[in-house]
């Protein structure tokens, strides 16, 4: 029992992060149908980038985050001036191979500016862990989770009240129609995009806070981040934030409970692909996913 | 098919052949030549070099026939290559299975999974697709790695030689020759599959599947059937890949790989035949010239950070995939077609 409590802090949590990441797809997804694969390496940027400010420079972190998060401001405005913005109505399968290649090039920068495979990441959160009847709960976990349900309410508010939310949604809807309407579709990529790499960055600060370590396997997380979106629904914010739990949950207990027994390795990195193709098969547009009514 | 001015087609067989001209016919010819003696002179290097890329194209022209012709994206094409690699292994090492059959089964069952995996096709397509490819390959590979009983688990197996009729491949030279017959088979299947009822098939389901099924072209049954010949190619390219090497190991069929064969076919160009080759020829020599090249750099520029030889391929092949889509979205084989018909117009533009 003690055991299962465990299970499900932990998978909270780790859930919670899965949200972020899946929060910043939903993001682009939501404002230029544009489906970014190159998430998780943009969370492994990020998380380099926050390893550098806090620990190479030894910052604060008040001076340190600050910087990441205009850093990732930049880096999104790059990204779509750059990369997307060419791209602008073209067919969907050359915006996500564009995304593709985006990742490689991400990935070998990331080898490039930091060789090393793997760092310590100590420095936010510290303190002693706090208790929960027998479970551990660790600081960096906890604020994980109240970091992604702010950013989650700041978006649903962004989202569905602001003018400029609007005209995001708006955009992915029709872009043309939009345009004729003398709303500045550029603008609204490029500010998606911003907002993608910001909550890519925030994700990669506390991703690489809860086990202490910035690692390469950073990518696959962001692989594995996909399955929350796929469940929740591609253009949901809700979905999002509830998928995330559920798929840390079946990760943590599947891995906790089956390990042991069937001696698999590599059974919480699975799990969430396994769910990915339940839901192609079962319900593919996912829990709260809009179903497109497709014409000629 | 464009003909050079005076060129007439007086027969139906004239009119469906590939090679027309006795120019093309010609330069064919020198090709063939160059191909059969190119164990002359290229080392042993080169030789394993060609034998990557010949593998390498197969599996991209199958992966082209699924994505460049039938629109449909996979991600996990690395996955179903494994498929191909361990069928073919287990059965020709444990069951004493001749090579032939073996490879064709290995072909048959990473079909027969790649038609699983796309199942989801009929109801979602896009990025829904990319994702469940993408879950395929780490699903394969997982299951590759624990059931230890019969993949030989995290080390992998030893894999024997191909063998045909009691002659080993088992020389670089003998393996080339091997690889270059299948490729060419390979390539000639596709080029005819494409121009068939199915490759017409799938090019309206790649257009607008909607409008295809209006017109009577079964989407489920054409959906499938581009994953199974696109997989069954992949089969196939893994099956010789396990034999060349001798050995199989989880870590031959990384992700990286299926999506850089996805940057292949964009950078050859998607929906022609001509474009895998072009496309692997692009990324194996750019890798070969990294590989070559990037060492001497960091000894010659010492202050090129550390990680410079490692993290400059990816770096490129990234750059190379953004630069082709947003500059030359139609690939290699468009440019190549552009000068193909300004060498025919001459001295006229057109």
């Amino acid at each position: 029992m003690s055991q299962l409590l465990q299970f499900v802090v932990t998978g909270l949590a780790a859930g919670m992060v899965y949200s972020l990441i899946a929060l910043a797809f939903v993001v682009v997804w939501k404002s230029s149908g544009v489906a970014n694969l190159a998430l998780g390496q943009l969370v492994l940027m990020s998380s380099w980038f926050a390893y550098t400010m806090l620990g190479t420079a030894g910052l604060q972190w008040y001076i340190a985050i600050p910087f990441v998060i205009v850093f990732a401001v930049f880096l999104g405005w790059l990204i779509e001036r750059v990369v997307l913005r060419p791209l602008i109505a073209q067919p969907i399968l050359s915006l996500i191979t564009v995304t593709l290649g985006m990742g490689y090039f991400i990935q070998g920068l990331v080898g490039i500016v930091w060789p090393r495979s793997q760092v310590r990441f100590t420095y936010l959160f510290k303190g002693s862990p706090y208790h929960i009847g027998s479970a551990v709960l660790l600081r960096p976990e906890l604020w994980a989770a109240i970091i992604a349900l702010v950013l989650f309410a700041v978006l649903m508010v962004y989202f569905r009240y602001s003018r400029m939310g609007v005209a995001m949604r708006a955009t992915a809807d029709d872009q043309k129609a939009v345009q004729a309407c003398g709303i500045p579709v550029t603008k609204i990529f490029s500010r998606s995009w911003m907002f993608t790499c910001v909550l890519a960055a925030v994700s990669g600060i506390l991703i690489a806070s809860i086990p202490g370590k910035v690692d390469n396997s950073l990518i696959s997380t962001g692989l594995q981040a996909f399955s929350v979106v796929i469940l929740g629904g591609l253009d949901s914010f809700v979905g999002a934030i509830i998928a995330g739990p559920i798929i840390g949950l079946a990760e943590i207990i599947g891995s906790g409970y089956l390990g042991p027994v069937t001696g698999w390795s590599g059974i919480r990195e699975v799990v969430p692909f396994i769910i990915i193709i339940i839901v192609m098969f079962i319900r593919p547009y996912g829990l709260f996913g809009e179903e497109r009514i497709e014409r000629i | 098919m464009d003909l050079p001015a005076g060129t007439r087609n007086y027969n139906y067989s004239e009119d469906m052949s590939i090679f027309r001209t006795g120019t093309q016919k010609f330069l064919l010819a020198a090709l063939f030549v160059f191909l059969l003696t190119a164990p002359l002179w290229f080392g042993n290097y080169w030789l394993t070099e060609a034998n990557l890329i010949g593998i390498i194209i197969i599996s991209v022209t199958g992966l082209n026939l699924l994505t460049g012709y039938c629109g449909q994206l996979s991600i996990g094409h690395a996955g179903f290559m494994a498929v191909g690699a361990y069928t073919s292994a287990i059965l020709t090492g444990q069951f004493h299975v001749p090579f032939l059959i073996a490879m064709v089964s290995g072909g048959l069952l990473a079909g027969a999974v790649g038609m699983i995996f796309g199942i989801p096709s009929l109801r979602v397509k896009g990025f829904y697709l990319a994702i469940a490819t993408i879950a395929a390959q780490f699903i394969i590979i997982w299951i590759i790695q624990n059931w230890t009983s019969v993949t030989g688990g995290y080390s992998g197996l030893t894999v024997k030689p191909a063998s045909i009729f009691g002659f080993d491949f088992v020389t670089p030279t003998s393996k080339f020759y091997l690889i270059l017959a299948i490729t060419i088979i390979a390539l000639f299947a596709a080029r005819n599959i494409a121009r068939t009822r199915v490759g017409r098939a799938f090019v309206a389901i790649r257009d607008n599947d909607l409008a295809a099924e209006v017109m009577g072209v079964n989407l489920f049954r054409y959906k499938l059937m581009a994953f199974f010949i696109g997989c069954f190619y992949a089969g196939i390219a893994g099956s010789l890949l396990a034999h060349t090497n001798l050995t199989v190991a989880y870590d031959y069929f990384p992700f990286t790989d299926s999506v850089l064969y996805i940057g292949m076919i964009i950078i050859g160009g998607l929906g022609t035949t001509i474009g895998p080759i072009f496309g692997v020829l692009f990324i194996e020599l750019l890798n070969v010239l990294v590989t070559k090249l990037s060492p001497a750099l960091q000894t010659a520029l010492p202050w090129l950070p550390s990680g410079f030889t490692s993290g400059i391929a990816p770096m490129l092949f990234g750059l190379a995939i953004i630069l082709f889509l947003v500059f030359e979205p139609r690939g290699m084989a468009h440019r190549w077609g552009l000068i193909k018909s300004s060498y025919r117009l001459w001295p006229f533009s057109y």
